[in-house]
């Protein structure tokens, strides 16, 4: 039985049981006519299963629909997860968001299906088959580019990137990490991050965003791909990433025990700030 | 009739810079996508490819200071906010980016005259293309607009003898002023037209805005809600959302009143301070957009308030898009409708 077969049919069956209430997917198309176009899907009547589809196309991260409250209210909810929204999976039981109460997971790879998991499972798993999962190689080419340059020219090229943020948010929403009800920049009382869409603002409020996702991040890319003007988010992120697994040996994502680096400290830490 | 060659637009661009015009163009950036931006020496125009952004942000600008004030201690002295907008040329734009600043134009022109939205306007001449190209999120003819609509532009710019030129055709005074500082970029000639793109229409507006006058409980929009992630992306890259968030940013010596785009796609734009949302989750927020741009706009400007540009449809990570959502309901309207004749009749039958 192929991927979609298998897929189509365990989802079908979680809700024909009662296992699950809801099914979080992809279908192909969307509006228009793009067929090849993959977007979200969400079913609760098992003979619409037979629409599920994964395949390498699928970018969405669907982990982020679990922060919605009307999404939580039709628990369990069976999320289709690719290795990276696994371990956003795994990353947001360690912090506390998601549970097996919650959520149950349908995993997939690249051409393979693995199976309706819990949450437990879904980390097994990613040790054993997708241990290795490393930053990209092109956003590795990039960021050493980047850390080459000046620190005039390195700034240059942020300010010109960040410029054309409008600050519409669409990387908060996207990512499945940022579950914040109140997010930093849009607390005013004081105000730590200017709203203004231009200059230190926006430079404040992207670099912030990685730090946030320092140690965290599962480098899944949804915030890049939902930018609608095209700012390299994840060079930031897979900076960010490169020095918490450097500094701290991060391994976001493999282990729900784990505490993730920015929520943690340890009392026999090098740096005195601590003391 | 004025022409230009297809590869000459950068040094028509040139010639207008060099006449003093803020010059905002379809630039195709190295990874071969299309932003509309101030246009600078060495940028490549490409009007094959309809830009990621609206028009929009260059009359009403993402964030903009609209009142200033000195301090001194407890002592501040407001001061005066001119409106010097640069002369600027909109090269290029499409008849579905010109439609919006006629919803624009409404809302800043309503209960209160905007200074500084009408400085600009003012200050601004519009070069529209004549649509070349569309795609399947395209649907400007559905609501009103047509791929080669001239409403709303001081110049017209349309391709000729198969893409190797463009020709130009003044329309208001403000165009001609244009034609003047393009000088020798154009020549003189003879060209043959070509097609202007074919935008199928996929809906019926009027009974899209019948039916949301009657369904403000719509299962539909729970569909919808579900799936929106609440990003703003739509409303940002949409040419007529014009809702804006007031704040005030403050340094020891100055504070500045902020007017920046808001969004109705995210949870804080109707949080109260005592914690109360009337509009709880994404449903009611997706409903909000709709019901605004086919039901409360229409209302009181006459006009729809969306131009069926697509740049909704064409980024949103769930394909919660206004063009799909107004098909669907289009459709549910005409099966309503078929079902309540067919009842009357059933009735009439009945009757003896």
């Amino acid at each position: 039985m192929d991927l979609n077969q298998a897929l189509r049919t365990d989802a079908a069956a979680l809700l024909s049981d009662g296992r699950a209430r809801l099914v979080i997917g992809y279908r192909a198309g969307g509006a228009g006519d793009d067929a090849a176009r993959r977007t979200p899907f969400f079913i609760t009547d098992p003979a619409r299963c037979d629409a599920l589809v994964y395949d390498a196309s699928c970018r969405q991260n669907l982990a982020s629909y679990l922060r919605k409250p009307e999404v939580r209210a039709r628990s369990l909810v069976a999320v289709v997860a690719p290795p990276p929204v696994m371990r956003s999976l795994v990353l947001l039981a360690a912090e506390a968001q998601v549970t097996d109460s919650l959520v149950v997971v349908l995993a997939v790879g690249e051409g393979v299906y693995h199976g309706v998991l819990d949450i437990a499972q879904t980390a097994a798993l990613l040790r054993e088959k997708y241990a290795d999962l490393a930053i990209p190689a092109e956003v590795v080419r990039e960021i050493e580019r980047i850390a080459a340059m000046t620190a005039e020219e390195r700034a240059a090229f942020w300010t010109a990137e960040f410029a054309r943020c409008t600050r519409c948010y669409a990387c908060r929403a996207a990512c499945p990490l940022c579950y914040c009800t109140r997010c930093i920049v849009e607390k005013n009382v004081p105000q730590w991050i200017s709203m203004a869409a231009a200059g230190h603002g926006n430079y404040a409020w992207n670099v912030i965003r990685a730090f946030h996702l320092a140690g965290r991040c599962t480098l899944c890319g949804a915030c890049e791909a939902a930018c609608p003007q095209g700012i390299p988010i994840m060079l930031l992120n897979g900076l960010a990433a490169e020095e918490a697994a450097r500094a701290f040996d991060a391994r976001p994502g493999y282990d729900p025990a784990e505490k993730p680096v920015i929520g943690s400290f340890k009392p026999d830490d090098k740096a005195d700030f601590i003391k | 009739m004025n022409l230009i060659a297809a590869d000459k637009l950068a040094d028509l661009a040139a010639a207008l810079a060099a006449a003093g015009y803020r010059v905002v163009a379809p630039v195709r950036d190295e990874e071969g996508a299309v932003h509309l931006k101030v246009w600078s020496a060495g940028d490549a125009i490409d009007t094959a490819t309809i830009p990621a952004n609206s028009a929009k942000e260059f009359l009403f600008p993402p964030s903009e200071v609209i009142g200033r004030y000195a301090l001194d201690g407890r002592d501040f002295t407001p001061q005066e906010v001119r409106a010097d907008p640069p002369r600027t040329v909109l090269l290029a734009v499409r008849p579905c980016d010109v439609a919006g600043l006629a919803i624009l134009d409404a809302v800043f022109n309503w209960d209160y005259r905007d200074a500084l939205y009408n400085a600009r306007r003012e200050a601004t001449t519009i070069v529209a293309l004549v649509c070349p190209a569309s795609d399947a999120e395209c649907f400007c003819t559905s609501v009103g607009g047509a791929p080669d609509s001239t409403r709303g532009a001081d110049l017209v710019l349309q391709s000729a003898d198969g893409g190797r030129r463009f020709v130009f055709s003044p329309v208001t005074e403000k165009g001609a002023a244009i034609l003047k500082a393009a000088g020798s970029t154009l020549a003189e000639g003879e060209a043959r037209l070509d097609p202007p793109a074919s935008v199928p229409e996929r809906f019926d507006a009027a009974a899209v805005a019948e039916w949301l006058g009657a369904n403000f409980e719509s299962p539909l929009w729970q569909e919808w809600g579900l799936a929106c992630l609440g990003c703003g992306a739509c409303t940002h890259v949409c040419p007529t959302c014009h809702c804006f968030d007031l704040q005030d940013e403050a340094t020891r010596r100055e504070a500045v009143r902020l007017r920046n785009w808001d969004s109705c796609a995210l949870a804080l734009f109707t949080a109260h301070a005592g914690g109360h949302n009337p509009r709880p989750t994404q449903t009611e927020r997706w409903r909000q957009r709709v019901m605004h741009k086919f039901r409360y706009f229409p209302e009181r400007f006459g006009i729809f308030a969306c131009t069926g540009c697509g740049r909704c449809g064409r980024l949103c990570p769930a394909a919660v898009t206004m063009g799909e959502a107004c098909r669907q309901i289009a459709e549910a309207a005409s099966l309503l409708r078929r079902s309540s004749r067919s009842g009357c009749e059933g009735r009439k039958a009945d009757t003896p």
